[in-house]
């Protein structure tokens, strides 16, 4: 029910920006919009979790910033001439690992050690920091192994007035201007957000982890009586947030080409603030990674809309900033009714 | 408590593997060449120490220096830098911690973990309290800092500016004197020789965009400022389309850089003031098909910098010189305890490289890469 004016909202937005953006309504544009978004999509997925389970994981930017690190360290220092996807699943495997402790620790500090979830994560928010910049040594590392970015960057078809359609390759010895008129359709990284939000979704909506998930979040001391281990429950939930905030730093390391410790530093609030505007209730029990996911693209049809328009960036602030303050409102609002 | 020992022992692995690292020094241009372009900027005096020289045995230890070897008198020289875990104050740490081996000198180094004045002003004060001979500081704020940098200076311990500067940064005749001299690029004329170099590679017309990381910063909005008065200075030959702040995310930076693709499909540059903000435009600009067409500038040279150059995602690196700024540093310093402080100019402007693809393998390239080790 809470995602049902963002859903509005969003549509609003689109119509305003096709009606005045130059160069908003296209399909180019539309696509850009998707693909920027997804690694602030990922770390909101993982977000939900928590935020269901009545937690705040404030840890999420710099744990991606930090497996960023990791797995670009991995990735470089493997030999070279290995295949694109064996250095890929090294890199990425190595830093979900290291994702899972971080998660483990914020996880036990929580629910055995009954830490404030702000505090304990806040914690973990300085120790990835410290351990991204410690083993970067303050800079980004870049990987240049071919083919990499194309992972990150590429379509799944691409389609050339002259050329035609082709799958997966850009038709090959095209002329810089071809190049212009040349139209990728459906990035690769939309399809590894789309199986992210798919696995999320699945997790929550038809699993005995779920269920627990709102459980434990909607009352815990009830699911306590009802048998249900809350604190293996919700530990595993803050390894979940970890994981999906893994995956962001992996796909980042696949778009940009380099792992920065400092990578997830600016998406940490925007995708709190994502899945809050998709209706998840801050005092837990309620939300859904497809409302993240509204959520997410609130804020970027916002970024990208704002910028064709030239307004001001000042007003971009303001303007996520307001959205919010709505989600939240009708959040409580809800909850009066509920109560009521 | 516990988070102060956590601190504390973090960072004496900080420094442990600060000290870990050495590299050769590069060679420290002449004054009077500062701010010039690479062409004219050569290596006047070779001040390099030899590799060999650089490694001291102390360093070779995973240890911090001053528990290593307790030399008897040698002066302890304090850099204070603005942020941590940034690659030019990590290479300008490493530039004063040669500098200072090789001039016989012990180097402590700390900084804040935000660019934040409330966070540097109880880490200075720790540097006066432990007795320090010397302090070189980026100021975070031109005017917050000066009172705590006053009280320093008033404990006997002389001051110099790194990189940032307190009051107007004139310390002849400015409101504020004290500290003995700003040894850093001039941020306005760095955004001045990017943003010329652009136009230049855009053939001297057409329109330009800014990705800067976020207003209120002195030397990103310095380079913003400087980049305008060289658009400017074309007299409407070459237009700028708007400026957006990406809080240094490259993925911001990506998002916003391809709306403005959208809305100006005949973007002929984008100047990034900090590499995030490069590589998230550069890579927009190569997802919309538009590499070569879009002349990308980067401020800043990190390796990741110099590998977007080699890949053809970026046109123009521009290199500040970190490393000798931090020896710069030194040598004042040095000069101000043995009571030379009239051989001290109250401004030492370091220079700029400007690479490109031709000249990204020339020495005196190489040398203005900031490594981390």
């Amino acid at each position: 029910m809470g995602a049902m004016w963002a859903w509005l909202f969003l549509f609003a937005l689109i119509v305003v920006f096709s009606i005045i953006g130059k160069g908003f309504l296209s399909l180019t544009n539309f696509q850009n919009i998707l693909a920027n978004m997804s690694i602030l999509a990922i770390l909101a997925f993982g977000q939900t979790f928590v935020i269901i389970a009545a937690g705040i994981d404030l840890s999420t930017g710099w744990v991606m910033g930090m497996v960023s690190v990791v797995s670009a360290i991995v990735m470089t220092s493997l030999p070279e001439g290995l295949p694109l996807w064996l250095v890929v699943l090294s890199g990425s495997l190595v830093g979900i690992l290291v994702a899972i402790m971080a998660g483990m620790v914020n996880g036990l500090l929580i629910a055995r050690l009954n830490v404030p979830p702000f505090i304990a994560t806040m914690g973990m928010f300085g120790i990835a920091r410290g351990v991204g910049f410690l083993l970067s040594n303050g800079m980004p590392i870049p990987i240049s192994i071919s083919g990499l970015g194309r992972l990150g960057n590429g379509y799944l078809f691409y389609h050339h007035p002259e050329f035609g359609w082709s799958f997966l390759n850009q038709p090959a010895g095209l002329e810089r201007a071809q190049m212009r008129q040349l139209l990728g359709v459906i990035p690769f990284v939309l399809i590894v957000m789309i199986v992210l939000l798919l696995i999320a979704h699945i997790m929550l909506s038809r699993t005995k982890f779920g269920l627990r998930t709102y459980a434990v979040g909607g009352n815990k001391e009830a699911t306590l009586r009802a048998g249900i281990p809350v604190v293996s429950q919700l530990t595993r939930v803050y390894v979940v947030s970890a994981v999906f905030a893994g995956f962001a730093g992996i796909v980042y390391n696949l778009r940009f080409t380099n792992g920065a410790a400092n990578a997830g530093e600016a998406l940490q609030l925007d995708s709190i603030a994502a899945v809050v505007i998709g209706g998840a209730s801050l005092f837990g029990g309620a939300g859904t990674v497809g409302g993240a996911m509204i959520g997410a693209l609130i804020i970027s049809v916002l970024e990208n809309g704002l910028v064709i328009m030239a307004i001001n960036p000042f007003w971009k602030y303001i303007a996520v900033g307001t959205v919010i303050i709505i989600a939240v409102l009708i959040d409580q609002a809800r909850e009066r009714m509920v109560i009521g | 408590m516990n988070s102060k020992w956590l601190v504390a022992i973090g960072l004496v692995l900080a420094l442990a593997l600060a000290g870990c690292t050495a590299a050769p020094a590069p060679a420290a241009p002449a004054p009077e060449e500062a701010a010039a372009p690479a062409e004219e900027a050569a290596p006047a005096e070779e001040e390099a120490a030899p590799a060999e020289e650089a490694t001291a045995p102390a360093e070779e230890e995973a240890a911090p220096a001053e528990e290593e070897a307790p030399a008897a008198e040698a002066p302890t020289i304090a850099l204070v830098y603005g942020v941590a875990g940034d690659g030019f104050y990590i290479t300008m740490e490493k530039g004063l911690r040669d500098m200072a081996a090789e001039m016989g000198a012990e180097a402590v180094a700390d900084g804040p973990s935000q660019f934040d004045a409330v966070q540097q002003t109880p880490i200075l004060d720790a540097m006066v309290s432990r007795g320090v001979d010397a302090i070189c500081i980026a100021a975070t704020d031109k005017q917050a800092m000066i009172e705590p940098m006053q009280r320093a200076h008033d404990a006997g311990i002389p001051i110099i500016s790194v990189d940032t500067f307190i009051g107007d940064g004139d310390y002849e005749n400015g409101p504020v004197t004290f500290p003995l001299s700003y040894v850093g690029s001039d941020n306005e004329e760095g955004g001045r020789i990017a943003c010329n170099a652009v136009i230049e590679a855009m053939g001297g017309e057409g329109k330009i965009y800014i990705q800067n990381i976020k207003p209120g910063v002195s030397t990103t909005d310095q380079r913003e400022q400087g980049c305008i008065e060289a658009i400017e200075a074309t007299e409407g030959k070459v237009t700028l389309v708007g400026v957006d702040y990406n809080d240094d995310s490259a993925a911001k930076a990506a998002e916003q850089t391809s709306a403005v693709l959208q809305r100006e499909p005949d973007l002929g540059a984008i100047f990034g003031t900090n590499l995030f903000s490069a590589q998230g435009a550069a890579q927009a600009v190569k997802n919309a098909g538009l590499t070569g067409l879009v002349k990308v500038a980067n401020f800043d040279a990190p390796e990741a910098a110099i590998v977007d150059l080699r890949n053809e995602v970026v046109d123009i690196v521009i290199a500040q010189l970190p490393y000798e700024i931090g020896q710069k540093c030194v040598e004042y310093s040095m000069l101000a305890l043995e009571g030379r402080e009239d051989e001290i100019p109250a401004r030492w402007p370091t220079g700029y490289v400007v690479i490109t693809r031709d000249n990204v393998d020339s020495e005196e390239a190489q040398m203005a890469i900031y490594k981390s080790e």
